[in-house]
């Protein structure tokens, strides 16, 4: 009987793996919302044949798992989530030139200059607050970010966690840029360094600003879009997300419950960013997704799904329901001291913000 | 003469104690040569050492030092199911899953068989023991004396070069022991199989064996026919252990070749059996209980009834003489009962006295 | 002595040699053993002693944040174990010593939370009194603040109890109605008896179901995870460890900090507890237990019981019914979308591959807790004693911790260099998506070690009750080892057999601390979907993987009940406890 057991459990093995080892296939290491993934991977597939699996992982969470695995990498390419990531991935060597022909229709702010990773897709962050919860609680919807401090609001904040979130990360630097500019503002100098890059005095007044936000914060979620539904669901009254994952909420059976505000002082945003990693085993199919991602028919893709963020190709049509980032007050956004130092800070906030008891 | 089936050879089992560190010797080098077609007891109280003796030769526990030989071959490494023999357990260890047929049939499947072979068998072997129609039946639905019969079924079924025994009637009630008891024996008899058999009864022991071997703390004590155990113990401790004994200690006088003279009561006797060659000095003298008759008779050695109590077959006596309590039993449905409190004249029966060596 | 002893361990080995089968057997067990248990736990172990990991040990445990975890967790877990536990005591006293109604809705209801999937009972608690829950909010109309220590000790106290309450329950059965009224006899009212008789009676089951409830609670992951909110606790400081910032280094110590008290309390129980058992099983106990009849005590505990019913009844009916809704608790209206999104979209994957890797490892787990069950407690095997303690650890440890020895240990192919041959590859890659069978092999040893212990727990309380001369009986009659396993053992432990693969079977569907670490592209599992779906606030498909999930273990278990037998033989043994 054992062995009979045996042999059942082996031919079962076998099966499961001839099922996985089939000739064309493409892992997708996939960041944006889970729909959008499968949305993405399906059109590739019919559009190629090429058998497409993918792993939703949000941005933080992705780069430390390429990390991991780099020696044996899982996924071929990675597509979407903060730019951030991808630089901070491009200096440690996990990611792998690649100089698409579609590239050229990407206008040049959102690509490497070095080809190693290309955008596609742009979103400003805001808050994404629920009506209802604000108005119990007497608190208009939060206009600035020292809107989130008010003492109202405390056990009612919710972003990601920084670590895994690039969405959380895109928050914590906007701060730290916001912060910078004050410094830079009473005196030159204090708030950028030569090149361009915060002062450590301008993180220490970043890090304060999360400190005193950590009192008004619920949970620190994984992913970055999670903390929307939470505000949606009443759970939270304000969450920190990007504005077109508010916006896909409103579209999706919240449009009475959540509103959209921009921080008057500047919000950033991000480049959804896209790469193929370095010495990735199905590195051809990687390429052409890479070219059919930067198509305009790929990039209007996320709409049918109400993933409403900015197509970085010019050709693509963008929906209606879409923030335009000309209409929001958008910070200079230094992509590359972000994505430099996004490890470090990381660890930072994890360690002195994240675990703090709140009184 | 008969030749010896099973031989064990200075065999000793050490176990671990349990509180971890100790080692208990349960078996100290025994030796002894069991015949073919011989009904062999090991008789002895709890923790003699006889069930791991038993065990050790049906292969569960393996002997520290020493040999086992059967039929001319050592099986001391031997797997217990490779060797020929079947074991009756205490408490049957019938198989509660399976039917009665199932259950005798068991070993005989094993053995690979013909089905019609063991289905001729299992029925031969079932009718034996009384046990016909009952095929389908389980275990939990038969009394304990039919899952007794079955138990031995099953052992006999295989036929095995010797059958054991571990207490197999302990668990039934004392009527229904009498009778197992004399179905084993008869079965025994006519089948003239070898066997070793395990109790601490010593009516079962006498009433079943051509041998009986009695163990105390991990040895052989004696070995010999029921009556020679009874009659002519080694030792106190057999004395004791076998039937009841008053000991009387005595003072021997040594008075010609192999001839003793001691005081008993205050009368002299001369040349009883003795368990060791006649010696001057101190002894025991071992006097049973039926070998004490209570008699009016004032020529005796008078003595007083302390307890009578009237047992139906027999009538049992506690009796003070000369400061010594002794037990007396009469079982002669003519004599006359005595009271508690009675004088009354003690006779012995010289022949049935045995001569002891005095405990150190 | 020395000789003479080393003379007898030799002979004890040879003894256990007769039986080459049996050996081989043996060897087979083992290796897998130190394989899939031991090695991940020495990784991590090593690792965390490691030049890197020996600093950190300081950090953590002197860093005032990090006392706060660790506080919170032992916290957390004497909160747990002490309400799980009285939950429990309430649950079983009212099972054998009361006389009121629905005794036996009473007696399923408690074991149901035994299959649930991880996050169902704490997505659902939000659902129902969370800041905008049905019934905190809809009912009450408070905005009640689940999130912290407070949710969270309720909903692991509604999810462990179950153990509590069969471990209690079989133990007062198993109490001697005599005593009870041999002290009724002497004169002590119903509540002296049961202070000063019942209750010390009980202790050993009191305290062993605390210090379990205490491991099961530390160690878990999802639901800290859902509810905590910034009440951080061990697990999910590892688990943000190993995913955000990908620490492995980190992770080992917090692990090892994790596995402190887990394995203080497991050697505790097994050593202090098992020997002061004070209740003896000795046959079944004569007469009927004596019923409370007092009507405050009788009536005030069965509502008090049938309140937590209702609530574990509510908890489920909002995964089934949330299931079925469009936003749960927001846009009620009803849909099969969830449904089709599980069953014909994403989820498939996930189901199938978590269903049949289940099925792969319940058979496995099942047999190999027998076996060792029977090699502990039947066989001669030197150092049967370490088998039993090392399998004991795979679920002894942290899931989180056995997660992270497997990407330590399996994440590259083990080899070695032989003289002639050259590099041999001893264990291929098993982790991440080109491990070996996409990583799927990795999870089905992880599955199986986080069920043979409960398999191996009920095979030798099995053993224990059957008479070892039974199988000598199958010895004695020419019988081999293989066949009396086969034909004697294996038959009349089928009840605990039984237990072992329902129980494999739910556990590993349900699993998901050891499980988050592994799952790859071409494997995907259930439970991690689930928490994918609930971070992402999509109660809707959540509940419907839960809903799926209850199902898919409910019909696993009446197929085994079909295939394996006797349902009133196995349903005594679950309903005794393991």
């Amino acid at each position: 009987m054992r062995f009979k057991l045996m042999l059942v459990t082996v031919s079962l093995m076998l099966l499961l793996v001839s099922s996985t080892m089939a000739q064309d296939t493409l892992t997708v290491l996939c960041t944006p919302q889970e729909d959008w993934c499968v949305a993405m991977t399906q059109a590739f597939e019919e559009e190629t044949g090429i058998d497409t699996n993918y792993v939703r992982l949000s941005s933080g969470e992705a780069l430390a798992r390429v990390r991991a695995s780099q020696d044996n990498p899982e996924f071929s390419i990675w597509w979407g989530g903060p730019a951030d990531a991808f630089i901070a991935g491009s200096e440690e060597g996990l990611l792998e030139q690649y100089e698409s022909p579609n590239a050229e229709d990407i206008p040049v702010g959102y690509k490497d200059a070095d080809s190693y990773w290309t955008g596609v897709y742009v979103g400003a962050l805001g808050f994404c607050s629920n009506l209802e919860i604000l108005e119990e609680l007497g608190v208009e919807p939060p206009t600035s970010w020292e809107d989130l401090l008010a003492p109202e609001l405390s056990g009612n904040v919710a972003m990601a966690h920084p670590a895994t979130s690039g969405t959380a990360f895109t928050a914590f630097w906007t701060v730290v840029t916001l912060k910078a500019n004050e410094l830079e503002a009473e005196e030159e100098g204090t708030g950028y360094d030569e090149d361009g890059v915060p002062t450590e005095a301008a993180l220490d007044n970043a890090f304060e600003y999360f400190a005193a936000l950590h009192q008004n914060i619920l949970q620190y979620t994984r992913s970055g879009a999670a903390p929307g539904t939470m505000a949606g669901q009443g759970e939270v009254a304000v969450a920190i997300i990007f504005s077109h994952d508010c916006t896909k909420l409103q579209v999706e059976g919240f449009q009475d419950i959540v509103t959209t505000t921009f921080p008057e002082e500047g919000t950033g945003y991000e480049i959804g960013g896209m790469a193929i990693l370095a010495g990735a085993p199905e590195l051809e199919a990687a390429q052409m997704w890479y070219d059919w991602a930067l198509t305009p028919e790929a990039q209007e893709i996320g709409q049918t799904v109400n993933s409403l963020q900015l197509p970085t190709n010019p050709d693509a049509a963008v929906s209606d329901l879409s923030v335009v980032l000309a209409d929001v007050n958008v910070i200079e956004y230094n992509f590359q001291a972000a994505g430099a130092n996004r490890t470090a800070l990381v660890e930072r906030f994890d360690a002195d913000i994240a675990p703090e008891p709140v009184d | 003469m008969a030749d010896v089936r099973l031989k064990l050879d200075q065999v000793s089992k050490q176990f671990q104690d349990r509180g971890g560190s100790g080692q208990v010797l349960a078996v100290d080098n025994v030796t002894l040569e069991i015949n073919s077609g011989e009904f062999v007891t090991l008789l002895g109280p709890s923790g003699c050492g006889k069930t791991t003796t038993l065990r050790m030769i049906a292969g569960f526990e393996n002997p520290t030092q020493g040999r086992i030989i059967l039929d001319g071959q050592d099986i001391t490494n031997v797997a217990p199911n490779k060797r020929d023999m079947a074991l009756v357990f205490q408490n049957y260890a019938l198989f509660p899953h399976m039917t009665i047929y199932d259950n005798v049939a068991y070993g005989l499947q094993t053995q690979r068989i013909p089905k019609n072979k063991v289905r001729e068998r299992v029925r031969d072997s079932l009718a034996m023991m009384g046990l016909s129609g009952m095929e389908g039946r389980r275990p939990n639905q038969l009394s304990g004396g039919q899952q007794q019969r079955v138990a031995l079924a099953r052992a006999l079924v295989t036929e095995p070069a010797i059958l054991l025994f571990d207490e197999p009637l302990s668990n039934l009630d004392a009527k229904l022991r009498v009778q197992m008891r004399s179905e084993i024996h008869s079965l025994q008899r006519r089948l003239n199989i070898t066997s070793v058999y395990v109790t601490h009864d010593q009516t079962e022991a006498m009433a079943l064996s051509d041998q009986i071997i009695i163990m105390n703390q991990g040895r052989v004590e004696q070995r010999g026919k029921p009556k020679e155990i009874y009659r002519f113990p080694k030792s106190r401790f057999v004395a004791d252990f076998i039937g009841r004994a008053n000991f009387v200690e005595t003072t021997v006088e040594m008075i010609g070749d192999d001839q003793c003279q001691f005081q008993l009561f205050g009368m002299t006797v001369t040349s009883v059996s003795h368990a060791e060659p006649c010696q001057s000095g101190a002894a025991v003298v071992m006097i049973r209980p039926e070998a004490l008759a209570l008699r009016r008779d004032e020529s005796l050695p008078q003595g007083r009834v302390e307890q009578a109590m009237y047992l139906g077959s027999e009538v049992e006596y506690i009796v003070s003489l000369r400061g010594k309590s002794l037990v007396a039993v009469d079982n002669n449905p003519g004599s006359e009962i005595f009271e508690e409190g009675q004088q009354v004249g003690i006779a012995f029966v010289r022949e049935a006295l045995h001569l002891l060596p005095a405990e150190n | 002595m020395q000789a003479r002893l080393g003379a007898s361990q030799i002979r004890r080995v040879r003894q256990f040699a007769q039986d080459p089968l049996l050996v081989i057997i043996a060897i087979a067990v083992i290796v897998f053993v130190v394989i899939a248990i031991l090695l991940p736990l020495a990784a991590t172990i090593s690792l965390s002693t490691s030049e890197e990991g020996l600093p950190l040990f300081e950090r953590y445990l002197f860093d005032s944040t990090y006392q706060t975890i660790i506080v919170n967790t032992v916290v957390m877990g004497v909160l747990v174990a002490t309400i799980g536990t009285a939950v429990g005591f309430l649950f079983a006293f009212v099972q054998v010593k009361l006389n009121v109604p629905f005794k036996r809705f009473m007696h399923i209801v408690a074991l149901v939370p035994v299959i649930s999937p991880p996050f169902a009972v704490a997505t659902a608690t939000i659902v129902l009194f969370g800041r905008s829950g049905i019934i905190s909010r809809g009912v009450f109309g408070v905005r009640y603040d689940i999130y912290g220590l407070d949710g969270l000790t309720a909903v692991l106290a509604l999810s462990f109890f179950t153990v509590a309450y069969l471990n209690l329950r079989g133990m007062m059965e198993a109490l001697d109605p005599a005593l009870d009224e041999a002290a009724t006899n002497l004169g002590a009212g119903k509540w002296r008896t049961f202070r000063t008789i019942t209750l010390p009676m009980l202790a050993p089951g009191i305290a062993s179901s605390f210090l379990l409830l205490f491991v099961e609670s530390i160690a878990d992951l999802g639901n800290p995870l859902v509810l905590g909110g910034n009440y951080e606790v061990l697990a999910t400081r590892i688990y943000i460890t190993v995913i955000g910032l990908y620490n492995p280094v980190g992770a080992a110590v917090l692990c090892i900090i994790l596995l402190m008290p887990s394995l203080t309390v497991y050697l505790v129980q097994r050593y202090w507890i098992s020997r002061a058992n004070v209740v003896s099983v000795t046959g079944k106990p004569a007469g009927k237990p004596q019923t409370i009849n007092h009507p405050v005590v009788r009536w005030g505990l069965f509502l008090l019981v049938m309140f937590i019913c209702g609530l574990i009844v509510l908890i489920y009916a909002t995964i089934i019914i949330g299931a079925f809704t469009q936003v749960p608790g927001v846009n009620n209206t009803f849909t099969y979308d969830h449904f089709d999104f599980v069953i014909n979209g994403l989820g498939r994957e996930a189901m199938e591959d978590t269903t049949s890797l289940s099925i792969i490892a319940t058979p496995i787990a099942g047999v190999l807790g027998m076996v060792i069950a029977f090699l502990v407690a039947r066989s001669k095997l030197p150092g049967r004693g370490a088998l039993d303690f090392a399998t004991m650890l795979g679920i002894a440890v942290p899931g989180t911790i056995i997660g992270i020895g497997y990407l330590l240990v399996f994440n590259n192919p083990i080899t070695a260099t032989l003289p002639v041959v050259g590099e041999v590859t001893l264990i291929p890659k098993l982790t991440g998506g080109q491990g070996l069978f996409g990583g799927a092999l990795a999870i089905v040893m992880v599955y199986v070690i986080r069920s043979v212990p409960a398999a191996l727990r009920s095979g030798t309380a099995a053993l224990s009750q059957i008479d070892p001369a039974i199988e000598e009986a199958s010895i004695s009659l020419g019988a081999d080892n293989a066949r009396t396993f086969r034909r004697i053992t294996l038959p009349l432990i089928r009840p605990a057999f039984l237990a072992g693969l329902i129980y494999a079977f739910a556990r590993s569907m349900t699993t998901i601390s050891a499980i988050v670490f592994l799952t790859t592209p071409q494997t995907k599992i259930m439970t991690a979907q689930i928490l994918n779906e609930v971070e992402n606030g999509r109660y809707g498909n959540a509940f419907a993987y839960c809903t799926l999930l209850i199902g898919i273990v409910l019909i696993a278990i009446g197929g085994m009940y079909m295939f394996v037998g006797s349902r009133t033989g196995a349903e005594r043994t679950i309903e005794g406890g393991t």
